[in-house]
């Protein structure tokens, strides 16, 4: 980021888990709102820091979130368009053939007047989902997932392993499918059609599990499984707590969905129930005797993206709950949204993330190559 | 360091022991060889060191194996990580990460080493192996001696004070093979580690080792010199074949040891005529059996091949050597049809190859790829047959005939991957020929052979020339070039360097001349056969 | 079928081979448990009163807690399958099939409802036993989720539903031959629907009555029929389109790849040999 040489912090990648905090507190403030103002711009705040904090290589989710997201209004529109909508309207668009349905189907009406303040409360709504959605995009390309795996617990070391051996084979088995496709072809077949993929998936399938094996041997030679596992005793207690935690759990949620069975108890119970899973997960069966190496650090910038994630959370609650002009929209009386001020100077406080944090390594040595940000026309060094 | 007592193993539903009478004491420092064809149980042997049978593999252990005092009848593989690192063939299959670094330091952080040593360790390693530079890079960009120097150093941090490898460098090209054998001779003779390590390619590594064990149907030697060993063994390099047919004493393992016993040799062959090769054909005479014109063919960003012509005539046999990226693949990609160029024509037979239907196409022109595996998904060996005659359309049994030829005996019966690379390799070779095609292609047929698997190559391709079909050969393997081919075409950076008769380019050029040529420098002889032959004439 | 099918058959052990990781009663316990706290998490909008809906469930919080809460809940339960711990095999051998259900869905992210993803699940599901069966769904769909780094609150909807179509492949009844492939194409087809019924549920309180098409939203209180009417009216216009071309091509995939598929992964389980138990000998005892 170009700016002041004092301000310039050392490219290194960011602690995953603070990228995660910041959009998952742009997506709460999604997630009460529908002023089209707000919306819009947080999907503008996480595109911009995407743009300047994703590293080079890491999947363009955003993207595709995004494209989800219109899928997500059109949708939703066009079926408010076929099915109508609870919201009463005056200004009539246009109508299409009203169908008669029986009467099983009471209460669903196909065809009819379609209002424009039903479209616009579709929209909305479809809007408020599909920002959400750019948010997640956003987290998920600014933090790839799979950097999150070093951070799960003792517990769950097994599963993580598998899942890192997953993300890593999958690139070789892709590429040993398309030879095996070549391979068809040797054979005088043109390896499309339906029986051909049976053909396919058996070379495939068979490479893949003969290299598990060694992979297998591999790790088992390198030490893989050494992780103590704690006595008897100690699987049991961690066994007791799994299972209290979730009886507890799903007690306090039959509480809270039925609060007339449960009385008040609902909340506590569940409460309760969550924590004593989670002390579970924690202290578990096992004894962690790994060590990482090179932790992701926990600095300055990490704290501040988890604060800047929080204001426009908060914010934008507060605006809701204290019903400011504009945060909730109305459409019955067909207006042009109000924009309310404050929720908007936090969503844009919120941008401050990409300046206060430290770009990636890579991007950071691609932009040092660049001699002028706009240039398009110089060709950049492979990597 | 390690002992073998009397050391025996029975697989569970095997009905004879894998390995017997293993007695074996190999000293600290040491870099032991395991020498014996395939099948012999070498790799038995090698995984009884870290433990990995019997308990990985299951069956039934008899004896003691003690590396570092640690027993393994008491020490899973697991506990042994920190005294034992084992490497396999294939590297690509043991990595559990993504980058170099994080895949050195994964075994150091199982084994709960603490951060400042592991750091500490995590930069020796890659001193030591020479990956300073590749820390960041991504393990699958690699290249593979890159990779199995990763994986070695994968291994080495954990701190281990032996290393069993086995077959590292099979998979190989010649200098990526040469990159990791120095890094382990300067483990060996640095750091004091001890070594065992199983190979087929001997002429690379017989003269690095302190000690053989041959290994041969389950039986095992004692250690033994590796003159001594090499004079026994079934399996040798040609510098061992010479020497013991000239009976050389002591027997030379290496080139140098073999120019300073070859002096006299030289000297008495040198009046004789050079060899003719008449008996393999003329080239460039008749019509071609295919062709490349100034052929440009681009792969992403990189120009795999530039301008390159090409005339394979009926009846021969061309190689087509380089360096890994030279585009010996995409060649043979553009003969076999796989690939149109970009400009340029190509032409097997009168017909465009890539132009055809793949059903045509599989008789003018067949390909076996580097991967023989993937051609194979019956469950039998019969069934593959059976297969390969419908695909084809030939008459029931044709295949299995052309199988026996090519392999011998192999039971119809079992899965086509329980076979050895060799019979593997037969396997393919019988399907692609069951189509009859006159052009024949072979991408690296000789990895991870041993030496009468080779032969047999030899012997197959040879007649298969005989019977009018041509083939051209893509390969590392100067030894193979040196028996069968005629032709040599040298490619490096998608461009011919060389093309002409194979004794020029092969006694012309040092990188590529095989073991004899380098003994008998500058007399043009390639082979053994070809030194005996010229015996005869001097002595008649 | 040769005979190396027939010995596949024959060696093949009715359920988990031992070694791996079971089902003993605190895991059983837990995926019941689980299981509960799932299909609450599913079906919350059928049985949730009014005034869930104005408290702790007001505006679009239902649906982002539940997610919070499984996600902690499925945690749980596969910590405590695996609390005896795995050891390299298995992993090795979940983590590549994982692998290539997580491809399959890179491979048909764009395509409708085509995704070979679920012929994974059903077929490894069968050969592997329960325990590794739902220990495959889950790592599949959380693998699959990562390579096309789409991670969202769906994600234990997702990996909760696999783990349950894998693991009732692992339960149906033994069978060989055509009547094991026709009786895994029809669970395929039943399996596949109920995923895309359950998965939609997730979807459907975002569409809040006060703005949802009229008869396809969510009214929270109203009575149960009531609302499993607009609930199929949703689906019905959302996501059949979807979920019928995904049953169709797990049953099809089922029926022409079934036979050699599940030779080869019954061949690798045998080579695994996960049970394999070693013994030593005395001195000179054999041979």
């Amino acid at each position: 980021m170009r700016g002041h040489a004092a301000y310039r912090l050392v490219p290194r990648l960011v602690h995953p888990v603070a990228w995660w905090a910041w959009a998952l507190g742009l997506a709460t403030a999604a997630a009460h709102t529908t002023s089209p103002w707000l919306l819009l711009a947080i999907v503008l705040v996480c595109g911009w820091v995407v743009l300047e904090r994703r590293e080079i290589g890491a999947a363009d989710a955003f993207s595709v979130f995004l494209v989800v997201g219109l899928v997500v209004i059109t949708v939703r529109v066009a079926l408010t368009v076929v099915l109508g909508n609870g919201v009463p309207g005056r200004v009539v668009l246009f109508r299409l053939p009203q169908v008669e349905l029986p009467s099983w189907f009471a209460g669903v009406r196909l065809g009819g007047p379609v209002t424009a303040e039903s479209l616009l409360a579709a929209a909305l709504d479809g809007l408020r989902l599909a920002t959400t959605l750019a948010c997640l995009g956003a987290a998920n390309a600014l933090a790839a997932p799979r950097r999150l795996l070093r951070y799960a617990p003792a517990t769950l070391y097994d599963i993580g392993t598998a899942v890192v051996v997953a993300l890593t084979f999958a690139p070789q088995l892709v590429a040993l499918a398309g030879r095996v496709r070549a391979a068809r072809r040797l054979r005088g077949h043109s390896g499309r059609g339906i029986r051909e993929l049976a053909r396919l998936i058996v070379p495939v399938l068979e490479g893949a599990l003969d290299r598990s094996l060694d992979l297998a041997a591999s790790m088992e030679s390198r030490g893989y499984g050494r992780v103590a596992v704690r006595d008897r005793r100690g699987r049991l207690v961690g066994s007791l707590l799994a299972l209290l935690g979730a009886a507890g759990t799903v007690a306090g949620l039959v509480g809270v969905l039925s609060p007339s069975v449960g009385g008040g108890l609902g909340l506590p119970l569940l409460l309760g129930g969550l924590t004593t899973a989670a002390a579970a997960l924690v202290l578990g069966a096992r004894a962690d005797t790994r060590t990482v190496h090179r932790r992701d650090p926990w600095r300055a910038p990490e704290g501040a993206l988890v604060i800047l994630g929080v204001i426009p959370a908060v914010v934008v609650l507060l605006a809701e709950r204290a019903g400011t002009a504009g945060v909730t929209v109305e459409q019955v009386p067909l207006a042009w949204p109000a924009v309310p001020v404050l929720p908007l100077v936090a969503i844009a406080v919120a941008a401050l993330a990409a300046p206060a944090t430290p770009m990636p390594p890579r991007l950071a040595r691609r932009r040092a190559e660049l001699p002028h940000p706009r240039s398009s026309t110089i060709v950049e060094a492979t990597a | 360091m390690i002992e073998l007592d009397d050391v025996s193993l029975r697989y569970a539903e095997a009905s004879t022991p894998a390995i017997r009478g293993a007695t074996l004491h190999i000293a600290e420092g040491e870099l032991v060889l395991v020498v014996g064809p395939t099948g012999s149980g070498k790799s038995t042997l090698l995984r009884c060191l870290n433990g990995l049978v019997p308990h990985f593999t299951g069956g039934t252990l008899t004896g003691a194996v003690r590396v570092a005092g640690r027993d393994t009848r008491e020490h899973r593989p697991r506990d042994l990580a920190d005294v034992v690192g084992f490497v396999a063939q294939d590297p690509l299959s043991s990595f559990v990460t993504d980058t170099v670094e994080e895949e050195i330091a994964y075994g150091m952080e199982t084994l709960g080493v603490e951060p400042l040593a592991m750091r500490r360790r995590l930069e020796e390693t890659l001193d030591l192996l020479g990956l300073a530079e590749l820390r960041d890079r991504a393990l699958g960009e690699l290249s593979g001696g890159q990779q199995q120097r990763v994986a070695i150093a994968a291994v080495l941090a954990a701190g281990p004070r032996v290393l069993v490898l086995d077959e590292p460098t099979s998979a190989l090209d010649p200098v990526a093979a040469e990159e990791v054998l120095a890094a382990l001779h300067r483990l060996v003779h640095d750091l004091g580690l001890t070594v065992v390590l199983a190979e087929h390619r001997l002429e690379r590594v017989i003269h690095h080792a302190d000690r053989v064990v041959l290994v041969r149907d389950g039986v095992v030697s004692p250690l033994l010199a590796p003159a001594e060993a090499m004079l026994a063994s079934p399996v040798h390099p040609p510098v061992v074949e010479l020497g013991r047919m000239l009976g050389w004493s002591p027997l030379p393992l290496s080139v140098r040891e073999a120019r300073r016993a070859a002096v006299g040799l030289r000297q008495r062959i040198a009046e004789t005529p050079a060899p003719v090769d008449g008996s393999r054909g003329p080239i460039g005479s008749g019509s071609t059996a295919g062709s490349l014109d100034r052929v440009t063919v681009v792969r992403g960003v990189t120009t795999a091949l530039d301008g390159v012509s090409l005339q394979v005539a009926p009846g021969s046999v061309t190689a087509i050597m380089g360096r890994n990226g030279a585009g010996k693949s995409t060649l043979l990609a553009c003969l076999a049809g796989q690939l149109a160029p970009r400009s340029g024509s190509v032409r097997v037979g009168d017909a465009d190859p890539a132009r055809l239907a793949p059903a045509q196409r599989c008789r003018a022109v067949g390909l076996v790829p580097q991967d023989p595996d993937v051609l194979l998904y019956g469950d039998s060996v019969a069934d593959e047959c059976r297969s390969a005659d419908r695909d084809f359309g030939v008459p029931h049994g044709s295949t299995a005939t052309l199988l026996d030829q090519i392999s011998g005996a192999i039971d119809p019966d079992r899965h086509p991957r329980d076979l050895s690379e060799g019979q593997r390799l037969s396997l393919a070779l019988a399907i692609i020929l069951a189509g009859r095609p006159r052009l024949l292609l072979l991408d690296e047929p000789t990895r991870g052979l041993d030496y009468p698997a080779k032969r047999r190559l030899v012997e197959v391709l040879s007649s298969l020339a005989a019977q009018g079909h041509s083939v051209v050969l893509a390969t590392h393997d100067v030894e193979l070039v040196a028996e069968v081919a005629d032709r040599v075409v040298v490619l490096a950076e998608g461009q011919v360097v060389a093309d002409g008769p194979a004794r020029g380019i092969l006694t012309g050029s040092p990188a590529f001349a095989p073991q004899v040529a380098k003994i008998l420098h500058p007399l043009t002889l390639l082979t053994v056969a070809d030194v005996e032959q010229a015996l005869e004439l001097t002595a008649s | 079928m040769t005979l190396s099918g027939l010995a596949s058959a024959r060696t093949h052990p009715p359920d988990s081979p031992a070694g791996m990781p079971r089902w003993r009663p605190a895991a059983a316990a837990s995926l019941t448990l689980t299981t509960l706290v799932g299909l609450a998490a599913f079906l919350w909008p059928f049985v949730a009163e009014p005034s869930f809906a104005t408290g702790v469930g007001r505006g679009q919080n239902a649906p982002w807690l539940f997610a919070a809460l499984l996600a902690l809940l499925v945690a749980v339960l596969l910590g405590e399958v695996t609390s005896r711990g795995l050891d390299a095999k298995t992993v090795a051998v979940l983590g590549v099939l994982a692998a290539t259900g997580g491809a399959m869905r890179v491979l048909s992210a764009g395509t409708a409802g085509l995704e070979p993803f679920f012929v994974v699940l059903v077929l490894g599901g069968r050969v592997l036993g329960r325990s590794m069966a739902f220990l495959l769904g889950t790592t599949a769909m959380l693998a699959g989720a990562f390579l096309t780094a789409g991670v969202g609150p769906w994600l234990p909807f997702q990996m909760l539903a696999a783990g349950w179509v894998a693991l009732g492949a692992a339960c149906l009844p033994r069978a060989t031959g055509r009547l094991e492939l026709s009786l895994l194409a029809a669970y395929g087809v039943v399996s596949g629907l109920l995923f895309g019924v359950v998965m939609n549920l997730w979807f459907w309180p975002f569409m809040a009555a006060a703005s949802a098409p009229t008869g396809a939203g969510f009214v929270p209180g109203a009575p149960v029929a009531d609302n499993l009417r607009h609930y199929a009216t949703f689906y019905l216009a959302t996501s059949l389109g979807w979920d019928l071309p995904r049953a169709v091509l797990t049953a099809t995939l089922v029926l022409v790849a079934g036979r050699p598929v599940l030779r080869t992964l019954r061949r690798a389980v045998r080579r695994a040999a996960f049970d394999a138990r070693p013994t030593f000998a005395a001195r000179s005892a054999v041979d």
